[in-house]
């Protein structure tokens, strides 16, 4: 049971985190439909800016600043390199923001080194929230989660109850129609650009310190995070909320399932034969675990190929 | 006028460099062959900075045929298909031996490429040096004459960190393996489960998991704890050690670590305290061989510009058993025989810090010393710019730590 209680929890909390970083690809999908391959640059970015700020500001207020850096860097991209290959097509935006994310790479790798750097959770967080058998749960863990939920409740009020998100869904809605009505949309697109990597910034700040901040995070997470805005479905950032806690727990949970299709198979009869034959039939699901979310995003394109929540197509 | 001015030097400097070309025909090239952009460039860098300082030392001592040595250098960017494309023009730039290590995948191609060229291209023959990949089946099935490992392997490794630990009585009777599921962690798996009866545990659970994929270990950790372990093997490197360390100490998990790559620059620092009372089974540790080691010790660092860790030991200690065999080796026709240079290598001993490396004629493993170290703030040499350090418990001899040659290994030697 406490075993159970604990995948459940961490399942939970590794999709919140997730959904931190894919809230604002989706977003930015949804908006300008540019597919942006800089986003986990991005997440890794907030992570470095924190451990920079941190050494002299705390931790706290430097969580907030590299928030804010993150998003002025996503400001700055949109601004003066988006917007002027806009003209050019989507091949020529998604290029650009490829060659990025090598360029923040190899910049971090200058100024920062190989190697990861010293950022973990500051002391007085880093204690166990509550024991569950021979385990302690980390509360850092949970003020993760919880500010990835805080996150999830401010965006989708912001969009769904203000003039300020009535704008932006008629910017991405038709944009020729909201600028005739005299609405600014190339500043709508650079602010949720903007905004969009701030949030990404703030899921590399938090984790960052839990995790490791090292220069190959953004390609560690960059994938995944596409997987979770394939399976939710390009733009929704609804989709992208249950897709991020479906990955989260698939993993968490295929973890402790030490069964093979061997095992299948001795049910119906034929585990000998199945054992045999080696390869795939012996592979246990645990194994597996991290390739699990590609086969969810395999099995959803197949059959629903615009996502979980997509309206799209 | 003007057309004699440049023909002149011209005809002169193509007369020069033909001579030039004369003269250097002995020297002897060792091309490294190594992951030098990328993610895991930060590895490939450690090879080249280590095989850079030795083969600066063999030079200063004559090099070999009166002709200093080269060092050809080649990015393999990170592939078995890139470093393939990189020994062709290794092989066409006259390199007699290539050296790598990081990467199982990548010295398994280099390995069976450099095989097939040397049954191609009798006379030309091209040795590899093996300087970092652990996989067994480099010195098993896919063993030959022209390849030579200097650097332990998983059976090796767990054969120490088990008899240290055991010594010192931090094993305990229930050990958990967790490894990486590709060769190499296969191959931890299995050493694990192979010195449970000399080591008197009982495995209590194994996990095979993706490599560099996961970033929250807590549900493994979660899997760990419900097996109530006393120490945890891993064979896990760069994130996917920190990643489980980090988990398992957020986690609460009252288990000792024994890994073999807590040595890796950075992890101490990314690490911080979750790192003490880690145990680590290396090649080399400053602190085990007394004067000499720690003449070494700073030798490396006024040459290279830090102490050495990781990889780097092993990479000076190989290279220097090669230039020693190079000087039992006569030039034939002014160049180097390289069959004769592999016979040479089998028959060489040489002193190193840590003690006596040799290598095996049978299956070309080398023998060496090897340390298990715990990572503890009373440690002589601080690593990462913290206050931590790896503090020798155990020091094993080659012969002590060495096993078996693989039955697999079926060796042709040249007639």
């Amino acid at each position: 049971m406490d075993y159970f209680l604990v995948s459940l929890l961490n399942g939970l909390i590794y999709g919140l985190l997730l959904f931190m970083v894919s809230a604002g690809l989706t977003l930015i999908f949804g908006m300008m439909g540019v597919l942006n391959f800089a986003h986990a640059s991005f997440y890794m970015l907030g992570a470095y800016f924190a451990y920079l700020l941190g050494r002299y500001i705390g931790f706290w207020p430097a969580i907030v600043c590299a928030t804010a850096l993150v998003g002025l860097v996503g400001v700055v991209v949109e601004r003066y390199f988006l917007r002027k290959v806009h003209k050019y097509g989507h091949a020529h935006e998604l290029l650009l923001t490829f060659g990025l994310s090598f360029i923040i790479a190899e910049l971090v790798k200058l100024f920062f080194g190989n190697y990861p750097v010293d950022y973990h959770v500051p002391a007085m967080l880093s204690f166990p929230a509550f024991h569950a058998g021979p385990l302690a749960y980390p509360a850092y863990r949970l003020i993760m989660g919880a500010i990835a939920l805080l996150m999830f409740g401010v965006i989708y009020l912001l969009l769904t109850r203000t003039r300020v998100g009535i704008i932006v869904r008629s910017a991405i809605y038709k944009p020729a129609m909201a600028e005739a009505l005299g609405h600014n949309v190339p500043r709508v697109f650079m602010a949720v650009f903007g905004v969009g990597a701030a949030l990404a910034g703030l899921a590399g700040a938090v984790a960052g310190a839990f995790y490791t901040t090292n220069p190959n995070m953004a390609i560690e997470l960059g994938v995944l995070v596409f997987v979770v805005v394939v399976v939710g479905g390009l733009g929704s950032l609804e989709g992208a909320m249950l897709a991020s806690l479906l990955i989260g727990l698939l993993t968490a949970f295929s973890v402790g399932v030490d069964y093979s299709l061997a095992d299948l198979f001795t049910w119906l009869g034929a585990g000998d034969w199945a054992r045999r034959m080696g390869g795939l039939f012996t592979l246990k699901l645990s194994g597996l675990s991290a390739t699990l979310p590609y086969a969810l995003m395999l099995l959803i394109l197949l059959v629903r190929p615009s996502g979980l929540m997509g309206e799209k197509e | 006028m003007i057309s004699r001015t440049i023909i002149r030097p011209l005809i002169l400097c193509s007369v020069l460099s033909s001579l030039g070309g004369v003269a250097s025909a002995a020297s002897v090239k060792i091309a490294l062959v190594e992951t030098l952009s990328g993610p895991q460039a930060s590895t490939g860098m450690t090879y080249r900075d280590a095989a850079r300082y030795e083969i600066n030392k063999l030079n200063a001592g004559g090099g070999w045929n009166g002709e200093p040595i080269k060092l050809l250098e080649y990015d393999n960017q990170g592939t078995p298909a890139g470093a393939a494309e990189k020994l062709k023009a290794a092989i066409a730039d006259g390199a007699q031996m290539v050296i790598q290590g990081a990467s199982s995948a990548i010295a398994g191609q280099l390995s069976e490429d450099i095989r097939k060229y040397d049954i191609r291209n009798p006379g030309k023959e091209v040795l590899y040096l093996n300087v970092g990949a652990e996989a067994m089946d480099l010195t098993g099935s896919k063993c030959h004459f022209h390849a030579f490992r200097f650097i332990s392997n998983a059976q090796i490794n767990v054969k120490a960190l088990v008899a240290a630990m055991k010594a010192a009585h931090v094993l305990g009777t229930r050990v958990y393996s967790i490894n990486q599921n590709y060769s190499w962690g296969v191959d931890m798996q299995q050493a694990i489960e192979d010195d449970a009866a000399t080591g008197g545990y009982k495995v209590v659970g194994k996990t095979l998991h993706d490599v560099n994929k996961i970033q929250d270990f807590s549900p493994y950790v979660a899997k760990i704890a419900a097996a109530h372990p006393d120490t945890v093997i891993t064979g896990n490197w760069s994130n996917d050690l920190l990643l489980l360390m980090k988990a398992a100490k957020s986690g609460g998990l009252k288990a000792r670590f024994a890994t073999t790559f807590m040595d890796q620059p950075g992890n101490l620092a990314n690490a911080g305290s979750v790192a003490l009372g880690a145990y680590v089974v290396h090649p080399f540790d400053a602190e085990a061989g007394g004067k000499k080691s720690e003449a070494f010790s700073a030798d490396f660092k006024a040459k290279v510009g830090h102490y050495p860790v990781f990889v780097e030991p092993q990479t000076v200690f190989g290279l220097a058993m090669v230039g020693a065999a190079l000087k039992k080796v006569r030039p034939e026709n002014g160049k180097l025989n390289v069959n004769k240079l592999a016979e040479a290598i089998e028959k060489t001993k040489i002193e190193t810090p840590m003690g006596e490396w040799s290598m095996r004629a049978a299956d070309h493993q080398a023998l060496l010393p090897m340390v298990v170290s715990v990572v503890s703030k009373d440690a002589k040499y601080k690593v990462d710019g913290t206050d931590m350090g790896f503090t020798p418990v155990k020091l094993l001899t080659a012969a002590e730590a060495a096993t078996p040659a693989q039955k697999t290994c079926k060796m042709k030697r040249p007639a």
